[in-house]
């Protein structure tokens, strides 16, 4: 991988001039919170953001959008032809790891048309971060990328390091070159290698995840697991900020008059009580208990079985936004009897 | 389709705001559209011309029951309509007049509101239609949303089964890249609530206040839990309930008192 650098000042010059390839989208302040929007103002981006509400998924798979269209005659139209590229700025480690999990669900086994339509218009800029007190990416080990970035920006305090991730990558830097530093002394690459020990020392959350897997499945039956049961609120909300949840559902929407009807897909949750329901009136997962315990095994259990690791990336969106304070850090403490805050 | 085939539909309103036939009026663009698709056999609020006698394939009902006469008058369009759907939360749940309803006799309530003799029409409690009559489907909302109508609008055309979202507005409140006002002890009634809004309320940082009625799987007690413990009394969580989910009140209150 090639590195260069860039001086801080000019980064704001710098991405304003990607537009020539695309939309450039970045983290930017919405209350309390970021959100991933298109750049009009450099000024708005809020470099220091952690975890935009809706993660990286929202340009892959959006929450909602049309598939394809039909008319009365029996006639189809692809309604997704063509995506506008994006350039996303500020994707920070855990969520690049998110990413790659999703190209394994949509790349490789069923190929998902949609998905790769939206992939390869959206190009990634990574962003180092530092750590707030619900990142917990260390612990699973997703807290450092060497690939699924395009760019990828190291934070040096008065310059970036950018590495070039892919021959996409290349193209961006090359577009102003002059603006780039070639020249990496030893004295640049002590400063990165000091700073990524400091940064890594900087988890506040540390979860100790070993042998997860075998305590999810010997803690099946855990009296907890109702009481969690009933505190959630079936609202869906971490399965829809959760990076790596991609379940979705599709609805006709039949035209009316000479309008032609349209095929949705939008985002659905396991911890809906119709989720599971089938033909006939079996609801695999009526109880509330049965789907948090799904989510919860999905996240640290079967997902490592089925691809080697675990879905969760340790972003901490759940911890931000649950409003009845269930997530993977709470759900592993109170799984090794750990005391949490009720 | 050629006109023989369209389906009879007609639009009925009772006690309500006639929000709902308005939503549909206001839609101009699909207005035509709307009138092209079925024979319009009636539509006080969109036209004069109606056919008392004619048989339904569809009846759309807005508003509640809310006085005796009204109750026949439900019960003639029921009999001569194929498929009765009620259309907006008052017609499905009792809407804002039923708020009240449990608080003892109804005859004093409206007496102390209204002190004078009443003439025009015998004032009873309000009700859902379903109070009285079979109801096939219900599209709640108020108002309700012009596209989830349109889109079982065009399902009833080809009699499919009417399709609610199947999930509560926390679900659309994400899509819209809300932050969530209960995490600020806001006492928001996304999650007992239908979705069909695009979470307009939250979007707008305004609590959700329930006028698409409950959520099928909606999680009281806990709702209840987490607002309680940061000290927002029963009584003042109960009233926001009260205000939109009507008669589903009294179920939902009941399952609470079962618990505990
Ligand atoms: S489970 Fe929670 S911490 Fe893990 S990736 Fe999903 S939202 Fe992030
Ligand atoms: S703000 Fe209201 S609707 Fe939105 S997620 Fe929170 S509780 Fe649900």
């Amino acid at each position: 991988m090639k590195a260069y650098k860039l001086k801080k000042e000019y980064l704001k010059e710098y991405l304003k001039s990607l537009e020539d390839f695309g939309e450039v989208w970045g983290p930017i302040k919405k209350g309390e919170i970021d959100v991933y929007e298109k750049i009009t103002d450099y000024s708005l981006l809020n470099l220091n953001a952690l975890r935009p509400i809706l993660p990286l998924k929202k340009f892959l798979i959006p929450p909602k959008f049309n598939t394809f269209f039909y008319t009365k005659d029996g006639k189809y139209e692809n309604a997704l032809k063509e995506v506008k590229r994006k350039i996303v700025f500020g994707v920070h480690p855990c969520e690049i790891h998110a990413l790659l999990t999703l190209d394994r669900l949509y790349k490789e086994r069923y190929p998902d048309y949609y998905y790769l339509t939206h992939r390869k218009s959206t190009w990634i800029i990574a962003l180092s971060c530092v750590p707030d007190d619900k990142c917990f990416a260390r612990s699973l080990n997703t807290h450092f990328v060497e690939e699924g970035f395009d760019l990828g920006f190291t934070d040096l305090e008065d310059y970036y390091l950018v590495w070039v991730g892919s021959s996409e990558g290349d193209d961006l830097l090359r577009h102003r070159l002059d603006l780039f530093d070639e020249k990496i002394t030893s004295k640049d690459l002590n400063r990165y290698i000091e700073w990524r020990k400091w940064r890594d020392n900087q988890y506040q959350l540390n979860l100790d995840l070993t042998a997860m897997p075998d305590i999810m499945e010997l803690s099946y039956d855990l009296e907890i697991w109702n009481e969690i049961g009933e505190r959630c609120l079936s609202c869906g909300t971490c399965s829809m900020i959760c990076p790596t949840c991609t379940c979705f559902n599709i609805a006709d929407h039949l035209g009316i008059d000479d309008e032609p009807g349209r095929r949705e897909r939008f985002w659905d949750s396991c911890m809906l009580k119709i989720f599971a329901l089938v033909a006939g009136g079996h609801n695999f997962r009526e109880k509330r208990v049965d789907r948090v315990k799904l989510w919860y095994t999905h996240k640290l259990k079967a997902f490592i079985t089925e691809f080697g690791k675990p879905a969760c990336v340790g972003c901490g969106r759940c911890i931000a936004n649950c409003p009845v304070n269930i997530n993977v850090a709470e759900i592993t403490k109170i799984l090794k009897g750990e005391e949490v805050k009720k | 389709m050629d006109k023989e085939k369209k389906l009879k539909i007609g639009f009925y309103e009772f006690s309500g705001c006639a929000g709902d036939l308005l939503t549909i009026i206001h839609n101009e663009d699909y207005l035509l559209k709307v009138w092209n698709s079925a024979e319009i056999i009636s539509f006080r609020l969109a036209t004069s011309k109606r056919d008392e006698k004619a048989n339904l394939d569809i009846a759309f009902v807005e508003g509640s029951i809310t006085a005796e006469e009204q109750i026949e008058e439900l019960r003639k369009i029921r009999e001569k309509s194929r498929i009765l759907i009620a259309l907006g939360t008052c017609a499905s749940f009792g809407g804002l007049q039923s708020m009240y309803s449990h608080l003892g006799d109804f005859s004093s309530r409206f007496n102390s509101i209204y002190p004078h003799k009443f003439t025009i029409l015998k004032p009873i409690e309000s009700k859902p239609l379903e109070s009285y009559v079979k109801v096939d489907y219900f599209i709640p909302g108020c108002p309700i949303d012009f596209k989830l109508f349109l889109f079982n609008f065009t399902r009833l055309l080809r009699n499919l089964p009417v399709e609610l979202p199947s999930y509560p507005v926390c679900i659309e409140c994400k899509w819209q890249e809300n932050n969530c006002l209960l995490l600020k002890k806001i006492p928001c009634l996304g999650p007992l609530t239908r979705a069909g809004c695009q979470a307009r309320c939250p979007t707008h940082n305004l609590p959700c206040v329930g006028c698409f009625g409950p959520y099928e799987d909606l999680n009281l007690p806990s709702w209840l839990k987490t607002l309680q413990e940061n000290n927002i009394p029963f009584k003042e969580l109960e009233k926001k309930i009260r205000m939109f989910f009507g008669v589903k009140v009294k179920e939902i209150l009941s399952k609470l008192k079962n618990k505990k």
